[in-house]
C-alpha cells in the first residue's frame, strides 16, 4: 500500500473522515493551551470530574430534544459550570477535597446514563459515553470551532496572569490582583470540555486535553513552548489516531486517545533516558 | 544613594508602613489559629515573630497580607497595596517551566501588570538586583536547577523589586546555608535602614536577639510583644 493510499486517501474520499480531521485539529489548538495550564495548575483530576460534569445537563439536554448537538452542549455546559462553581466552593476544605470530587464524578456519570437510557437506546448510552468523532456534522463543526476560538483568543489575552495564577496564586493577590482568572479559567476548561465531549464523549473527553499536554510537559520547556507543543502533538495525535481506526476498523474516538497516550510514553521514555544521558556526556567532556 | 532616595519616593515615605492589629481573630474550620491578637507594627519597625509550630505565625502574616478571612477583628494597613510576602519555600512549585530572571521579574508586576511586557528599565533592575543577591550568572536557569538557598535568593530579589512598604517574611533563612543567610539578613537590614516595616517569622532566637530589634511571641494569642529584650524571654518561659 502506497504512503498516499495510507495517508491521504481516507480523507480525500470520505467526507465524514475530513469532518472529523478538521474537527479533532480544532480542538487540538484550544486543548494544547488549557490542557497545558491544567497540568501545570496540577488540576488534571479536576479536568477529569469536570468532565463527566458535563453528563447530566448533556442528558437532559437529550431528553429534551434528542441527540442534537446544540442542546447536548448547552445542558452539557450548564451542568459542568455548576459543578466547577460547587468545587470552587469546596476547594477550601482541602482534606474532603478528592473524596468530593470523586462523589461529583460518580454521581455525575451515573446520573447521565440513566438519564439517557431512560428514554434513549443503548446506541444513545454508547454515543453520550464514547462521542461520535466520525458523524460529526456541519453545526456540530462550527460549534468546535467557534469553542475553540474563543479559548485560544481569552488564553491568549489572559495569558500572564493565567501562567502567574498557576504557578504562585498568593503573590497576585498581593500584587493586588483580584479579578478572578482561576474562575474565567475553569469556565473556559468547562466550554473546551463540552466542544471535546461531541467528539469524544464523557469517558474521553478530557483525554485529548491532557495527555497531549502532559507529554509535552515531560519535556521540560517554558510554558508558552510547552502550549505549542501540546497542539503540536494533539494534532499528531489526532491524524494517527483517525488513520488507524479507519485501517484497523477500530473506535476512533479511542484509537485518538490511545494515540496521544503513546505520544506521552514516548516523551517520559525519551526524556528520562536524555536526562541520564546528559550528566554522562557532561562528564565525559 | 541617589537610587535609594528614589526607590523610597516610589512607595510613599515613612508614613505608611504601620499595621495595626484588633483582636484578630481567624479560624480554620473549627480549629482557632489565631485568637484575639492586639497591637501594633510601627512604621519602619523591624520584628520578629516567634513561637511553637502551630502557633499561628504564618496565618498572622496571611492576615495582614489580607490573604486569609478573619473571623473576628480587624486588620488595619494602609499600605496594604505597597506589602510584600515571602511565602515559606514549601509552597513553591519547583517543577514548574520557570527560569530565575522570570521569577524576579514578577516583583516588577505592578509596573507591567496583566497584559504588557516587562520594559528593559525593568529588565537593568532585575539584573542589578540579580547582582545584589549574588545570582548574576543563574538568571537564565530554570527554578527547578537551583539550590534552596538560590532560590530563597532569587525570591529576595523578586520582593527588592516588588519595592513595598511592608514587607512580610515567612521563615527566610529556613534550609539555606550560612553564607546565603549573610547575603539574605544584609538585605533585611538595608530595607530597615530604608525605613521600611518588616516582619518576619522565624525560628532561630540566637538569630532574633542579635539582629531584630522587636518581638512578637505568639501562642495563638499574643504572649508577649515588644522590644526584644523584654518580649524574647518569654518564649522560654
Amino acid at each position: 500500500m502506497s504512503a498516499h493510499a495510507l495517508i491521504v486517501e481516507p480523507f480525500e474520499t470520505l467526507a465524514f473522515m475530513r469532518a472529523a480531521l478538521v474537527a479533532c485539529l480544532a480542538l487540538a489548538l484550544a486543548n494544547g493551551a488549557i490542557g497545558t495550564l491544567l497540568v501545570l495548575r496540577r488540576m488534571s483530576l479536576d479536568g477529569d470530574v469536570l468532565g463527566h460534569a458535563v453528563m447530566p445537563g448533556a442528558a437532559i439536554g437529550f431528553l429534551y430534544a434528542g441527540p442534537s448537538p446544540a442542546w447536548l452542549s448547552l445542558g452539557g455546559l450548564a451542568s459542568g459550570l455548576a459543578v466547577a462553581a460547587l468545587a470552587g466552593l469546596i476547594t477550601s476544605e482541602r482534606a474532603r477535597r478528592d473524596a468530593g470530587l470523586v462523589t461529583f464524578y460518580l454521581v455525575a456519570l451515573s446520573l447521565g446514563v440513566v438519564l439517557v437510557a431512560w428514554r434513549g437506546s443503548n446506541v444513545d448510552v454508547v454515543r453520550v459515553l464514547f462521542g461520535t468523532v466520525l458523524a460529526i456534522d456541519q453545526r456540530a463543526l462550527v460549534q468546535i470551532a467557534a469553542v475553540s476560538s474563543v479559548s485560544v483568543l481569552v488564553i491568549a489575552a489572559l495569558y500572564r496572569p493565567l501562567a502567574v495564577g498557576a504557578f504562585d496564586p498568593a503573590f497576585l493577590r498581593a500584587v493586588g490582583t483580584r479579578a478572578p482568572y482561576g474562575a474565567a479559567f475553569l469556565a473556559l476548561v468547562v466550554l473546551a470540555l463540552v466542544a471535546n465531549f461531541q467528539a469524544f464523549g464523557t469517558l474521553l473527553a478530557v483525554g485529548p486535553m491532557l495527555l497531549p499536554a502532559a507529554a509535552a510537559r515531560c519535556w521540560g520547556l517554558g510554558v508558552a513552548a510547552s502550549m505549542a507543543l501540546a497542539t503540536g502533538l494533539g494534532l499528531a495525535a489526532s491524524v494517527a489516531g483517525l488513520l488507524v481506526s479507519y485501517h484497523a476498523n477500530l473506535p476512533s474516538g479511542p484509537a485518538i486517545v490511545l494515540a496521544a497516550g503513546l505520544l506521552f510514553g514516548i516523551s517520559l521514555a525519551a526524556t528520562c533516558s536524555w536526562r541520564r544521558l546528559v550528566p554522562m556526556i557532561r562528564s565525559d567532556a | 544613594m541617589v537610587l535609594r532616595v528614589a526607590r523610597q519616593a516610589r512607595w510613599g515615605g515613612d508614613a505608611d508602613g504601620r499595621i495595626l492589629l484588633r483582636d484578630v481573630t481567624v479560624r480554620y474550620g473549627r480549629r482557632i489559629a489565631l485568637e484575639a491578637v492586639s497591637g501594633e507594627f510601627a512604621s519602619g519597625s523591624l520584628t520578629a515573630v516567634v513561637g511553637a509550630n502551630g502557633a499561628g505565625k504564618s496565618t498572622l502574616l496571611a492576615a495582614i497580607a489580607g490573604v486569609v478571612r478573619l473571623a473576628g477583628g480587624m486588620v488595619k494597613c494602609a499600605a496594604r497595596q505597597r506589602l510584600a510576602h515571602l511565602p515559606q519555600l514549601a509552597a513553591i512549585d519547583l517543577d514548574y517551566p520557570l527560569t530565575v530572571s522570570e521569577l524576579i521579574t514578577l516583583g516588577g508586576w505592578r509596573e507591567f501588570g496583566p497584559f504588557r511586557s516587562p520594559g528593559t528599565a525593568l529588565r537593568a533592575r532585575v539584573a542589578e538586583v540579580a547582582e545584589t543577591v549574588g545570582l548574576a550568572g543563574r538568571l537564565a536557569r530554570p527554578i527547578g536547577e537551583i539550590s534552596v538557598g538560590e532560590l530563597q535568593r532569587a525570591l529576595f530579589a523578586r520582593l527588592m523589586l516588588q519595592d513595598a512598604a511592608v514587607i512580610l517574611l515567612d521563615e527566610p533563612f529556613a534550609a539555606v546555608d550560612a553564607q546565603t543567610m549573610s547575603v539574605l539578613l544584609d538585605q533585611v537590614t538595608r530595607w530597615h535602614q530604608e525605613g521600611r516595616t518588616v516582619i518576619a517569622v522565624l525560628h532561630d532566637l540566637e538569630l532574633v536577639q542579635a539582629r531584630f530589634p522587636s518581638t512578637l511571641v505568639l501562642a495563638r494569642r499574643c504572649v508577649a510583644w515588644g522590644a526584644t529584650e523584654v518580649a524574647l524571654p518569654a518564649m522560654a518561659a
